[in-house]
């Protein structure tokens, strides 16, 4: 028996079923057991953790004595009866018996309009302060000086008192323009450039740059149905001119003519021929049209003449004016006298006025208008 | 290798007294028994608590199946490891529901102090050791693991594991032979 034992032999013994030979063998020699036992102290540790881990989970659970035990069935149901369960619930549900109201109303503090006590001082104060303001306005109504400023209002009116035309398109007409680079020559003859509602390039008859960063064609601002003099030229320059000599005039602003500011002709803005502020046919705008009227922003109080308010005379002056682009009143004209130096005086008062000048496309133009001007003995 | 039977394991006969009153007796005496089989089988409290409660509840209702002769531990026992097997056999189709639950046998093992004069090193080891044969037990084939823990954990003889398992002896004998076996393999395996 000096053969040691195999490894399936020392399995046998652990599992105690080696014959007896074998087992003795195992208790004698060393090595055999060294190797036994190699295996058996951890299945002994083993043990040891599965009765420790027992123990815990007796303790952890509670006792209950089998009388008060449920059934595993009763535990775990399975899934479809649960679900069957569920839709005949869902179908016939349970009549619940009625509900029981435990719950009382408890009187609870108003939490709306907590003044804490001082409601009547706050309605006083509340009346005071409704009394004060109107007292205010009854205090300021009765004043005279405020009555006096009140009762002497002027209006403007801006009536149209040239007759009713229907064929509105030409006749209006109102505005000009002019230019020049102020050379000592005077403006050639030639064509007009394209009629358009906006200028980025003043006609030219002398191009001074031949080759511009940004090409753009010449336009002239003036309403596109205008019967514009035509003149069979290639050239751009004053229809009206006589001079074939190719100049731009002797105006200022770019564009040509003897005017200033970018047109062709003698008069002021973007347009052909005596007038301002763009468009053909001398004169400023007019009101309507898509040009609206000028606002009076300050104005003086015409003063009565001596021998006016000797008279007690009374009336209106009607006062033609052109507004500006800057706002300033010119070329007054009276169109109804008053007499008695009225008239003077009105012009006078007039001439010190400001306006926000009239728009067209957003631009601000000059705008002819009428002025009333009334003369009242308070 | 002595393998005194400890008093739990004493045979207890049922039925001579009182039904219940003797039922009592058995039941606080054979459960903390029988709830480690089943956890060391299953690794899930709650499974273990309820199949053991389930266990008691079929030993009431037939006790009076039990006969004389036969030992009140070894009757339970075998309830147990077929309610085990069974239990196994419904859990293929719950096994989301296990996925949910909290495993709690490596911790609970992972607690158990092995000998308190060991070294840190060595206890450890012995716990590392004893962490491998749990995984191993719990990757067992259902036969070899009722087999494995009968014998190891609760230290029952081959002729009592056969009447539990309804087995052979020498059957018995196989599966605990290849148990141990793969036990082995895995210990070799940890100290290479």
């Amino acid at each position: 028996m000096s053969q040691h034992l195999s490894s399936q032999q020392i399995l046998e013994c652990l599992i105690g079923a080696g014959d007896p030979d074998r087992q003795r063998h195992a208790r004698e020699c060393a090595a055999c057991r060294a190797e036994i036992e190699s295996l058996a102290k951890p299945l002994a540790w083993f043990r040891a953790s599965v009765h420790y881990a027992g123990e815990r989970a007796v303790h952890s659970s509670f006792a209950t004595g089998p009388v008060l035990l449920l059934t595993q069935e009763a535990l775990d149901r399975a899934w479809y009866s649960n679900v069957m369960a569920a839709i005949k619930e869902a179908i016939h549900p349970p009549k619940l018996p009625p509900l029981e109201v435990t719950s009382r109303p408890v009187p609870v503090k108003d939490i709306w309009g907590s003044y804490g006590g001082q409601e009547k001082r706050a309605g006083f104060s509340s009346l005071a302060i409704h009394a004060a303001a109107i007292g205010l306005l009854f205090i300021i109504g009765t004043n005279q000086t405020v009555q006096q400023v009140v009762r002497r209002q002027i209006s403007l009116i801006a009536p149209d008192l040239a007759p009713y035309q229907p064929a509105v398109k030409k006749d209006p007409m109102g505005g000009g323009g002019g230019g020049g680079d102020r050379s000592p020559t005077p403006a050639s003859k030639g064509k007009l450039p394209r009629l358009s509602d906006k200028q980025f390039v003043p006609p030219m008859a002398l191009v001074h740059n031949p080759d511009p960063k940004l090409v753009m064609e010449p336009t002239l601002i003036i309403q596109p149905d205008a019967n514009i003099p035509k003149v069979n030229m290639d050239v751009l320059g004053d229809p009206l001119a006589k001079s074939m000599i190719a100049s731009n005039g002797p105006g200022s602003g770019a564009g040509i003519g003897s005017g200033s500011r970018g047109g062709v002709g003698s008069g002021n803005g973007v347009g052909f021929g005596p007038g301002s502020g763009g468009n053909m046919g001398g004169g400023a705008y007019r009101i309507g049209g898509g040009v609206s009227a000028p606002q009076v922003i300050f104005k003086v109080e015409p003063e009565y003449s001596e021998e006016a308010r000797k008279a007690k005379f009374q009336g209106t002056v009607v006062l033609f004016v052109v507004v500006d682009e800057k706002g300033n009143p010119r070329d007054l004209k009276v169109i109804r006298p008053l007499g008695l130096g009225l008239d003077q005086k009105a012009i006078e008062a007039v001439e010190k006025w400001r306006f926000k000048p009239g728009m067209k496309d957003g631009r601000a133009v000059a705008v002819q208008a009428t002025i009333e001007v009334n003369f009242r003995l308070l | 290798m002595e393998r005194a039977l400890s008093s739990e394991v004493a045979p207890v006969t049922v039925g001579s007294g009182g039904p219940l009153g003797n039922f009592d007796e058995m039941f606080e005496q054979y459960r903390p028994r029988i709830l480690r089989f089943i956890l060391a089988s299953l690794r899930n409290k709650e499974s273990a608590e309820n199949l053991t409660q389930d266990c008691f509840v079929r030993a009431y209702r037939a006790r009076d199946q039990l006969r004389g002769g036969s030992s009140a531990g070894t009757w339970l026992m075998q309830i147990a490891a077929n309610l085990v097997r069974s239990h196994e056999a419904s859990g293929r189709l719950k096994f989301w529901r296990r996925m949910l639950r909290a495993d709690v046998d490596l911790s609970d093992a992972g607690d158990w102090i092995p000998d308190p004069q060991m070294s840190p090193e060595q206890m450890a080891a012995a716990r590392q050791q004893v962490e491998k044969i749990w995984k191993v037990a719990g990757r067992l084939s259902g036969k070899q693991r009722t087999v494995f823990l009968l014998r190891f954990a609760e230290d029952m003889e081959l002729l009592e594991i056969a009447a539990i398992t309804g087995m052979k002896e020498g059957t018995v004998k196989t599966h605990l032979f290849r148990a141990l076996k793969s036990v082995r393999t895995a210990l070799e395996e940890q100290t290479k």
